[in-house]
């Protein structure tokens, strides 16, 4: 999910394009159709290897077209303001549910297909497509903590995040309503989809708590973690790419209380103008040695089995990308929560404004 | 002639007014109407709305909760409290740079004057937010501005000048000086020097001289600025996103969030109606008062 740090602006941008193109969308503008062979992709941004849709073009002659969301919901509301020329959106799991809810997403039979006995079915999440008729797994995540090892030696917990402006050390989080609400859920030990009222009032006071501590509430902490203006922030797993360029300076920890993950899925909309063309992508993404060769950009995880096994060693046995069985058990995904979701709304307004 | 025995004058009036009313009605009209219909309807599960009528969103606006899922908690009209208060202070603080400076301009020669112009209008030319990154760059802890402070050992420790309201209220002002500057600046053209010579002539102080002379004259200016200034300020943000670490909420950032996190579109248009009152409150008493003006003249 929003591996978009290296374009450090994009995310702003993006979020300005995307008003504009809702805007225009919803006009009726869309896509012109052309007589060369094409498929289109609406992926979160730099979340796809360039290198897969290139040997993509090169093996079928088809014409890969990428656009890019910042956020699920950004990338709903664009499909629901009437946009179309999509083929392949890639929405978390709980997204896809609401997705298929609303009757947007085409069974493909995937499951049908040859290369789906590579796919993990511990990875079929989604329960609206239980055995994977709609959608392929592609590719999943953890959010922990990246941290800058200068001004932290060591970080094991959210315990010790918290603890770190106590030394005058900055800290940051996303600016995500349910990833900052599930940090004060794991540390109560409660499900991050839950929807008790005490539950989530105490999640609440917890993170007011500590807010005057947290200095930003950003997507854009990468390079201020990187120059050490902040000592750790909350960020998904695909920074591990940057640890790698800088393994001295940087680390990556899923913090002992648990942490969430992320599922994305791929998925063909119902209104694809190319669906032909779709399927026979996501069956390309089924080869092990395909899978291997995004996740090897991405540094985030794969549910094709053959695919781990190409892996090289330094991703396959992180601890942080490819964790053991007992930090698995505690990593929860999100699921959609229906009117639940005005519980969260409410008290992300509260932790804004408190 | 024609079928509806039309005089060439009227005909010249149709033809000319056709344009400008189409193009309120679909782009201005037509959206405010549908906004308006929204925020009366009740938000769909998944985004969207549901074709009831739904007489929450107002009171919710006002602290009252919306059905099961709140207690009682004005916490929507704090936001708009502190918006106004971040707005004024954009206002005025660009006030009173670019007072001062339009009168230094209008000192100047042609050739300078157009230059200076030229340069305020510059930053148009590069996106807000690539400009409102490099504010990031200043400001951080690591950023030129502590380097600066500590170079020349007014500070030993960096101070926090990030994710502040201060850092809201510096981006925002810079985004809005031209705003502000361009019609002050206009009315500050236009002020006849032989009336301040006058005003000396009959014996006033210069601060009689501003309060009586300068000061009414280019009044027009200053109000047009502080309503461009402070309208789009209120609705801002990207600011508060950017330098505020989304921790300075506003009113713009609240509507966002109904829009996408909370897919409630019908509170987001709720609050959009309630910002599109305020100024519309706002512009009716300027422009009465200019009209009255204009008429007593």
């Amino acid at each position: 999910m929003k591996q978009s740090i290296s374009l450090k602006s994009s995310r702003k941008v993006k979020k300005a394009l995307a008003m504009t193109s809702i805007a225009i969308t919803a006009l009726g503008f869309t896509h012109s159709a052309s007589a060369e062979e094409t498929l289109s992709l609406y992926n979160w941004g730099e979340y796809i290897n360039p290198e897969v849709l290139q040997r993509f073009t090169e093996e079928t002659g088809i014409k890969v077209k990428l656009d890019t969301y910042s956020s699920n919901e950004e990338m709903l509301a664009k499909l629901q303001a009437g946009a179309t020329g999509y083929d392949i959106v890639f929405p978390s799991v709980h997204m896809q549910d609401i997705m298929a809810k609303l009757n947007l997403l085409e069974k493909t039979n995937i499951n049908q297909y040859s290369g789906f006995k590579h796919i993990d079915k511990n990875f079929l999440n989604a329960e609206s497509d239980p055995n994977g008729e709609y959608c392929l797994p592609y590719a999943w995540g953890t959010v922990g903590i990246l941290y800058n090892k200068k001004l932290v030696p060591e970080l094991n917990s959210w315990a010790d995040f918290f603890a770190l402006p106590n030394d005058g050390k900055n800290i940051a989080m996303l600016d995500d309503m349910r990833e900052v609400i599930s940090v004060g859920l794991i540390t109560d030990g409660k499900s991050v989809n839950t929807t008790n009222r005490d539950d989530l009032k105490a999640a609440q006071d917890y993170i007011i708590k500590q807010k005057h501590n947290v200095s930003a509430f950003t997507y854009d902490s990468i390079p201020m973690v990187q120059s050490g203006d902040i000592a750790a922030a909350q960020w998904y797993v695909g920074s591990m790419l940057y640890v790698f360029q800088n393994p001295d300076d940087l680390a990556y920890v899923i913090p002992k209380e648990g942490a969430t993950m992320y599922q994305e899925d791929m998925c063909v909309l119902k209104s694809a103008p190319n669906k032909v063309n779709a399927k026979k992508f996501l069956e390309f993404f089924t080869q092990p040695e395909i899978a291997a060769l995004n996740t090897k950009q991405q540094t985030n995880g794969t549910m094709n089995t053959e695919a781990v096994k190409l892996l090289p060693d330094s991703l396959r046995n992180n601890p942080s990308i490819n964790p053991p069985a007992e930090v698995k058990a505690k990593l929860q995904l999100f699921k959609e929560l229906g009117k639940g979701i005005k519980l969260y709304d409410r008290a992300w307004t509260k932790i804004r404004t408190s | 002639m024609n079928p509806l025995n039309l005089s060439r004058k009227q005909l010249a009036l149709i033809t000319l007014l056709t344009p400008t009313s189409l193009f309120l009605l679909i782009f201005f009209i037509g959206p405010m109407l549908i906004m308006l219909t929204y925020s009366f309807l009740e938000p769909g599960l998944y985004g969207g709305v549901e074709w009831h009528f739904y007489h929450w969103n107002y009171g919710r606006v006002l602290g009252w909760a919306d059905g099961i899922y709140e207690e009682f908690d004005p916490v929507y009209l704090k936001i708009l409290l502190r918006s106004i208060g971040l707005s004024v202070a954009t206002v005025l603080c660009t006030l009173f740079i670019c007072y001062p400076v339009a009168f230094w301009v209008s000192t100047l020669s042609a050739k300078n004057k157009a230059l200076c112009i030229f340069l305020m209008t510059l930053p148009f030319f590069a996106s807000m937010v690539v400009r409102l990154y490099a504010w990031v760059l200043i400001l951080r802890n690591s950023g030129f501005a502590n380097q600066f402070l500590e170079a020349t050992g007014l500070i030993t420790e960096p101070l926090n000048l990030m994710f502040s309201g201060t850092a809201v209220i510096i981006g925002m002002v810079y985004i809005f000086i031209p705003f502000m500057f361009l019609p002050i600046y206009s009315s500050v053209e236009k002020l006849d020097k032989n009336l301040l010579q006058a005003s000396e002539d009959l014996g006033a102080t210069p601060f009689t001289t501003f309060r009586r002379v300068v000061f009414p004259l280019t009044l027009p200016g200053i109000v047009a600025g502080c309503i461009l200034v402070f309208i789009p300020s209120l609705g801002n943000f990207v600011v508060p996103d950017l330098l505020g670490g989304a921790k300075v909420l506003m009113i713009g950032n609240m509507i966002e969030q109904q829009f996408l996190y909370a897919r409630n579109w019908p509170f987001g248009a709720t609050l959009s109606m309630v910002i599109i009152f305020m100024m519309m409150i706002i512009l009716s008493i300027y422009l009465y008062k200019s009209t009255k003006k204009q008429a007593g003249l």
